[in-house]
């Protein structure tokens, strides 16, 4: 334990010394394009400090470190709302898997070395207009091409993708067996000719998120990441990597101290909302599910320390804290009353009510729906049958569409 | 403090699990809802065998000198299996009055006998729907009690209670000798919990705590019940989950398993999420007791494992009945047994209201 404190306090002076130029504060009225490059600054500043790859192996460019202190960082980074999100899916999944699947070492030490400086982004390219919940529905088509493939296809929901310079990607290369059996997994150049990134704008009004389409990209065999039909696998190893990540039992959503402010300042009925009983359920019941979530984090954390496996129970974070955070935040819109009409896009997630809300959806649905998550809680953890699925055993190309 | 359970803690659980799995019976059970004033014997029996009892007293008072976490695992037993007598929750808060109270005569006079089951302790602050009422109705004076202390748990059977009561000088806590007290069973949903109307006219007590030492006292008291008490829920409610699940596997509709139509596994699964919560809550205030016992920090965590399990206890029990169908309301099968505890646990001990209301005194920081 005394590695680890030791550890984030070191995490948090070195935070503490960046938040000035990097910080929250320092980010406010940024446009993307002067967030990402300040974005970029602050990668080649927190990999100079020796904070960068923090759990990836010296010999690659990495600190050596382990998973835990990995998580303590983060953790520690999120209080201080450095602009590193730019970066998180791309050394969180795409280049962890470049440097387990990929042969050639000089070019992926020097893909390692530019990811990690902010220098190089990378996306991941799974879900699809037919297939988001249900990946292996996946159409994007790569055929035989000379000695290489030709890829055909449309990708969708591709975080940061205007702003990658490479991204893995899974694709169809057999539709004439089983679904999950007919893919291949593949590394590519975002600016191979016949490669168009529209982005998408949200609901909250930014565009994080494209549409990625492939029009005859061509696509060498060298950049192929594990065997012909073996895509399925790899991309299960990519979901994997990321199992254990910083958790916030907000839901990524406002501290609930927040709301208890807010309870304070309004009135309800000619009093204080903070006595107001409805009020005091909803603080009440929020502070013990997420009393309960950070006792489920600390408990994984020391079983990980204990070179113990975390229990399952983890899997309930996102699930339990995104839906909650939505509908404190629609209270909290409640008790503002006509004061919290005002909106602001660009107001900070973790602070503003109004975002909070409007951007909770996407809590709920990216990364594993809720539904998703239950599923996988009743049928990986309690032993519940399967749903009913009609596609099963069946080639891909005799699904009916 | 200790958030992972060590070999001698997971024993205990594996242990009393075991006992408890082999010994109760539910026909037993069943029996006694139709009977006022019975308790199960051969459970408290075998609370007394296993030293249950003397899990939470200090060794210097014929105890084993273990704590909340210890005797949550135990509770936890008893709540899956509901089983049929409330004196362990009330024995526990009584004998920690003694242990924190300062008085060692009386500590020394009661503890043992309290470990060695000789003798049954029972807590009575309630009256109506307050956990702990400002002014209690049962007044102390010139050395006794008087007044009437309705529904005690284990009031039938206790020989003797902590009674929050009012005296001249402000609110005590005193130790009453039932053998001068009147009781009355109280015919209720769930019988096995024994609850008795106690009518104390002119009944000596000895005072363990006064004014805003015995407040203090009271909460840590009710604190560190609720944390045995929410364990129990979580037992309870994790057992709920369990059933429900092997229901959903074996019985089948439209061709297959019930269990795979979502509308049955998303319940399940979120059945499971309102078990984990609680228990992760349950670990953390059970662990916090050593150290934080008596401040707000420790009532916070028991706050938190108390709403949180009362929550999961309740709606288990609702959805585990749903998903059953017609077989779920049947007597027989008994579920009802759980329903009946969900319900019994959340009002003894403080109601939601009273525990969310402590908590949230405590989060905006204007604890009176």
């Amino acid at each position: 334990m005394s590695d680890l404190q030791s550890y984030r306090d070191k995490a948090r002076a070195f935070l503490a010394g960046m938040a000035p130029k990097y910080g929250r504060d320092a980010r406010k009225g940024n446009t993307v394009e002067q967030d990402l490059a300040l974005g970029r600054e602050y990668m080649a500043a927190r990999y100079d400090a020796g904070f960068g790859g923090i759990n990836w192996p010296t010999e690659m460019g990495g600190q050596g470190l382990t998973h835990l202190h990995k998580i303590t960082f983060d953790g520690e980074e999120m209080q201080f709302g450095m602009p590193s999100h730019f970066f998180g899916i791309s050394l969180g999944m795409p280049v962890p898997i470049l440097m387990h699947y990929c042969e050639d070492k000089e070019f992926v030490k020097e893909r390692v070395r530019k990811a990690l400086r902010g220098e190089e982004i990378w996306c991941q390219m799974f879900s699809e207009p037919s297939g988001g919940s249900d990946l292996a529905a996946l159409r994007t088509k790569v055929e035989p091409d000379g000695n290489g493939w030709k890829m055909n296809g449309q990708k969708i929901w591709t975080s940061w993708a205007q702003y990658c310079d490479y991204g893995v990607i899974v694709t169809r290369s057999d539709p004439t067996v089983e679904k999950h059996k007919g893919l291949t997994y593949f590394w590519i150049d975002m600016r191979s000719k016949g490669v168009e990134v529209r982005p998408i704008k949200l609901a909250g009004g930014d565009s994080h998120v494209n549409e990625v389409f492939f029009d005859d990209v061509r696509v060498e065999d060298s950049q192929r990441l594990g065997a012909v039909g073996g895509g399925f696998g790899v991309s299960l190893h990519t979901l994997m990597i990321e199992r254990y990540i910083a958790t916030d039992s907000g839901g990524f959503g406002p501290h609930l101290d927040e709301f208890v402010k807010l309870a304070k300042r309004v009135d309800v009925g000619g009093k204080p909302g903070i006595e107001d009983g409805r009020v005091r359920s909803a603080i009440a019941r929020n502070h013990a599910m997420r009393g309960g979530l950070d006792s489920i984090t600390r408990r994984a954390m020391a079983m990980m320390m204990a070179g113990m496996q975390p229990g399952p129970e983890g899997s309930l974070q996102k699930l339990v804290a995104v839906r909650s955070r939505q509908k404190l935040s629609e209270m909290a819109m409640d008790l503002m009353g006509n004061e919290g009409l005002a909106f602001d896009p660009h107001a900070f997630v973790k602070t503003d009510w109004g975002t909070s809300w409007l951007n909770a959806p996407t809590g709920r649905i990216a990364g594993g729906s809720d539904e998703v998550l239950l599923n996988t809680i009743a049928e990986k953890v309690l032993g519940l049958p399967q749903d009913y699925r009609p596609d099963k055993g069946v080639p891909f190309n005799a699904i009916p569409a | 403090m200790s958030i992972l359970y060590d070999e001698g803690q997971q024993a205990i659980a594996t242990e009393s699990r075991r006992v408890l799995d082999a010994r109760m019976d539910k026909a037993r059970l069943l029996a006694l809802l139709e009977q006022v004033g019975q308790h199960d014997a051969p459970f408290w029996d075998t609370a007394v065998e296993q030293g249950w009892t003397a899990l939470a007293i200090p060794e210097e008072h014929g105890g084993l000198g273990l704590g909340l976490i210890e005797l949550g695992l135990v509770a936890q037993a008893c709540g899956a299996a509901t089983s049929g007598a409330p004196f362990l929750t009330g024995g526990y808060g009584l004998s920690q009055a003694l242990v924190h109270g300062g008085d060692a005569a009386l500590a020394a006079e009661w503890l043992p006998k309290l470990a060695s089951g000789e003798a049954i302790g029972c807590v009575a602050f309630a009256e109506g729907n307050a956990a702990l009422p400002p002014k209690p109705a049962v007044t102390y004076s010139g050395g006794a009690l008087n007044g009437v202390k309705p529904a005690v748990p284990g009031g039938c059977a206790a020989g003797v209670a902590l009674v929050w009561a009012l005296s001249d000088s402000g609110v005590v806590l005193v130790l009453a000798d039932l053998a001068g007290a009147s009781r009355k069973a109280v015919d209720s949903y769930d019988n096995s919990r024994l609850y008795a109307d106690l009518t104390f006219a002119g009944t000596p007590a000895s005072v363990v705590a006064s004014g805003d030492a015995a407040h203090a006292l009271a909460l840590d008291v009710l604190g560190r019940m609720a944390v045995v008490t929410a364990h129990e829920q979580v037992g309870g409610a994790e057992a709920l989950l369990y059933i429900a699940r092997d229901y959903a596997v074996t019985r089948k509709a439209f061709g297959q398993p019930i269990g795979a139509f979502q509308s049955i596994k998303h319940r399940i699964a979120e059945m499971y999420g309102l078990v984990e919560i609680a228990r992760a809550n349950c670990i953390h205030a059970a662990a916090s007791a050593d150290n934080l016992g008596g401040t707000d920090a420790f009532l916070t965590a028991a706050a938190a494992a108390r709403i949180s399990a009362t929550e999961a206890y309740d709606t288990n029990s609702r959805d585990c009945v749903q998903i059953h169908g017609g077989i779920g309301v049947t007597w027989e099968l008994g579920l009802h047994l759980h329903m009946r505890r969900a319900r019994s646990l959340a009002v003894e001990c403080g109601n939601l209201v009273f525990w969310e209301d402590l908590l949230v005194d405590r989060l905006a920081g204007e604890v009176a």
